[in-house]
């Protein structure tokens, strides 16, 4: 009887500090006159996520995520989510120096060049592995991390396992300065039983060495990672003889002082893509992805500077003679500087500059298209896929009128980055504008992308006004208006708003989607190409 | 699909009927700039309050935030004593910009990084900018989303509710 009720305590007060949060992404798609019908079924889709957790100073916690695809998913998410289901459940155990987690986990070694799991609902994201992760942290200098389990991929799991052990040491005593020093040792594993061979062995291995340095005004870093020898997937199959090692170099270093900061990062990668299951590599959902390869260029928040976005190119690809990829070499550097108030330059409420240099290309080598070989050059750096120099300036002139100037020249190869032809140069001009009046806000967004190439000019321009805190209304458009062939020439158009109050927020918006990133009332995201109705809400529902 | 509804919305009334709204700082591991672990527990303002700011270097309504509370920051600890913490979800691919942007822009506040978003997650925060408020280790208040002229509220919240004040 005691224990009865003593397990009734127990449960009522986990049940105390339960929170929750829900977020729904609905839409109803129209036909369009202009980009055609609605080709799919079910006009109606909508994803509903609902996550519940507990977080008490007890040991013992739990988390569970439930979530629907009713009755479809969204255009342009796995068909891995279907209906109803479980995608993440795990339960914590919290004790001085350890965290043991079963269950759904979320997990990422160093910068995640050999494993990242993460959740990202907008981008239909959630590679989580389900099993078992330990941390221990032995002192303040000694952190360790050891996972097992197999990887999410919709509602489904892959079939085999990844394994994973990370440890990072905190050397810094050792320099007796003011400056901290890091040490990190990883290990990844993923054995993949899904597509098997006598060529091949199921199980690849990666370690990484990662070393941290950083003082007042300067910091540096740098990672190596190596890759046993995989099988190379091109046309979504598993080639039984061609194969090759992997590798990966990031350095990063940059200083700042006195409103002057600048930043440095090259990184090579060599046949570095790694999914639990061979085959789904390269496959556009991201699903059963291991590890993070970010593209590493400067992420724009405008729609025209996001038309040709480049993306990382790690794998070996060999699409035809002309096109014989290794994966990327590339630098990316960043100068920012903060014009002091009261100056020439800095006006009265000052100036702030930004300049990024972007430059990626294929690896240098000797590749044999017909016999499936190549041999690469460590520093050489190949055909070009991207280059992008962008300039901005945000100034407040007052209280009342703040505008952003940016500049951006962008070179984008179509042939290596989408295996398409041809290249595309562009100019990109972005005029934002923003006027406070009292608790009002209106923001006019007008850019203009000028090229020879694909299919010629864009404008685009964007209003936005905030009427209280809590409401805010907008209309955009996005015209191709130079293409050359007349029927393409489309107006993207959306006009929408949101209501926010607290943590909950609901947008609707009405429109013809090109896709991209989209930002509006505070709140970014990504979205698909579509025309239609879109609904958003975020709550939490106790 | 008919059953999997049934036992959903069972589920979802049960707890509604059930439950307070928990809140409390979780349990999770952040990072200071130079890189050192830093348990989430412990960056809390202990007899006062402390906002969470969770932002992005890509994430321009963020920044517009964040300057907009380093205008007056200094005014605002003269009065309530409160502290601030940024909170950057910047991931792999632009956490290089922090540090530069931060000092850049000369914030008067802390900073701590959440590359892989679990105390975001922990929180259950789905976007950002993500304002949460707290007391001691209790959250009070949260907020979605920025605009211009928000953070007057903000700070109205902070000096109604600081001890300072009173």
């Amino acid at each position: 009887m005691f224990f009865l009720l003593n397990s009734f305590n127990i449960k009522s007060q986990i049940l105390k500090n339960i929170t929750s949060s829900f977020q729904s992404n609905s839409a109803y798609y129209l036909d369009d006159s202009r980009t055609g019908d609605f080709i799919f079924d079910k006009r109606f889709r909508s994803n509903n996520y609902l996550n519940l957790k507990t977080y008490t100073d007890n040991n013992w916690n739990f988390e569970l995520q439930i979530e629907s695809y009713l009755p479809k998913a969204l255009l342009n998410y796995s068909s891995n989510f279907e209906e109803v289901g479980i995608s993440t459940f795990n339960v914590q155990y919290n004790k001085k120096k350890l965290n043991i987690q079963l269950g759904n986990f979320y997990e990422q070694f160093g910068s995640g060049m050999i494993l990242r799991t993460w959740e990202d609902k907008n981008l239909g994201i959630n590679n989580s592995i389900r099993g078992l992760n330990i941390k221990y942290r032995i002192n303040d200098q000694i952190n360790l991390t050891t996972l097992f389990g197999d990887q999410k991929k919709g509602f489904k799991y892959s079939k085999g396992y990844i394994i994973g052990f990370d440890s990072e040491f905190d050397v810094s005593e050792l320099l007796k300065k003011e400056s901290t020093f890091l040490l990190g040792l990883s290990y990844v594993g993923r054995n993949d039983q899904k597509t098997k061979s006598i060529f091949y062995k199921k199980m690849s291995t990666l370690f990484s060495l990662r070393i941290d340095y950083s003082a007042t005004y300067f910091y540096s870093n740098f990672e190596a990672v190596n890759k046993s020898t995989d099988p190379v997937i091109m046309f979504g199959s598993v080639s039984d003889t061609f194969m090759k090692k992997g590798s990966a170099l990031l350095f990063n270093s940059g200083f700042f002082k006195n409103g002057l900061g600048f930043d440095f990062t090259f990184r090579r990668l060599e046949n570095m893509s790694l999914f639990s299951e061979k085959e789904s590599s390269g496959n556009p959902y991201n699903e059963s992805i291991v590890n993070y390869l970010p593209g590493l260029t400067k992420q724009h928040d405008y729609s025209l500077t996001n038309l040709y976005v480049y993306a990382a190119q790690p794998s070996v690809s060999f699409q035809s003679p002309n096109i014989t990829k290794a994966g990327e070499i590339g630098i990316q550097t960043d100068l920012y500087y903060s014009i002091e108030k009261e100056t020439f330059f800095g006006g009265k409420h000052g100036t702030n500059l930004a300049i990024n240099w972007s430059l990626w290309n294929n690896l240098d080598g000797d590749f044999d298209f017909n016999n499936q070989k190549y041999e690469t050059n460590l520093f050489g750096f190949g055909d070009k896929y991207f280059t992008e120099l962008s300039f901005e300036i945000r100034k407040k002139w007052s209280e009342k009128f703040h505008n952003t100037f940016l500049y951006v020249n962008q070179f984008y190869s179509k042939k290596f980055i989408v295996d398409s032809t041809g290249k595309v140069d562009s100019n990109i001009l972005v005029l934002e504008n923003i006027f406070k009046i009292n608790n009002k806000s209106l923001r006019l967004e007008i850019q203009h992308l000028t090229t020879q190439d694909d299919t010629k000019n864009w404008s685009a321009i964007g209003l936005e006004y905030n009427l209280s805190s809590a409401v805010s209304l907008y209309i955009s458009d996005l015209y191709n208006y130079q293409n050359p062939d007349i029927d393409e020439k489309i107006h993207y158009y959306n006009l929408g708003g949101s209501y926010s109050k607290g943590i909950n927020r609901f947008t609707i918006n009405y429109g013809r989607q090109r896709g991209g990133l989209v930002c509006t009332g505070g709140i970014c995201r990504y979205v698909p190409e579509s025309t239609g109705f879109s609904f958003t809400v975020n709550t939490s529902l106790f | 699909m008919k059953l999997n509804f049934i036992i959903l919305s069972t589920f979802l009334l049960f707890i509604s009927i059930n439950l307070q709204s928990q809140d409390k700082i979780p349990n999770v591991t952040l990072k200071t700039l130079e890189g050192k672990s830093i348990n989430s527990k412990s960056t809390f303002n202990k007899n006062g309050l402390t906002i969470y700011s969770f932002w992005a270097t890509w994430c321009l309504p963020c920044i517009n935030e964040l300057d907009a509370i380093n205008r007056d920051f200094k005014d605002w600890q003269a009065q309530t004593n409160v502290e601030l913490i940024a909170v950057s979800t910047d991931d792999a691919r632009t956490k290089r910009r922090v540090r530069p942007l931060v000092n850049g822009k000369k914030w008067d506040f802390k900073i701590l990084t959440d590359e892989n978003q679990a105390f975001k997650r922990a929180l259950n925060i789905n976007g950002i900018p993500h304002t949460i408020v707290t007391k001691g280790s209790n959250i009070i208040y949260q907020k979605i989303g920025y605009k211009p002229g928000e953070e007057n509220d903000l700070f109205e919240f902070v000096l109604k509710n600081s001890s300072k004040s009173n």
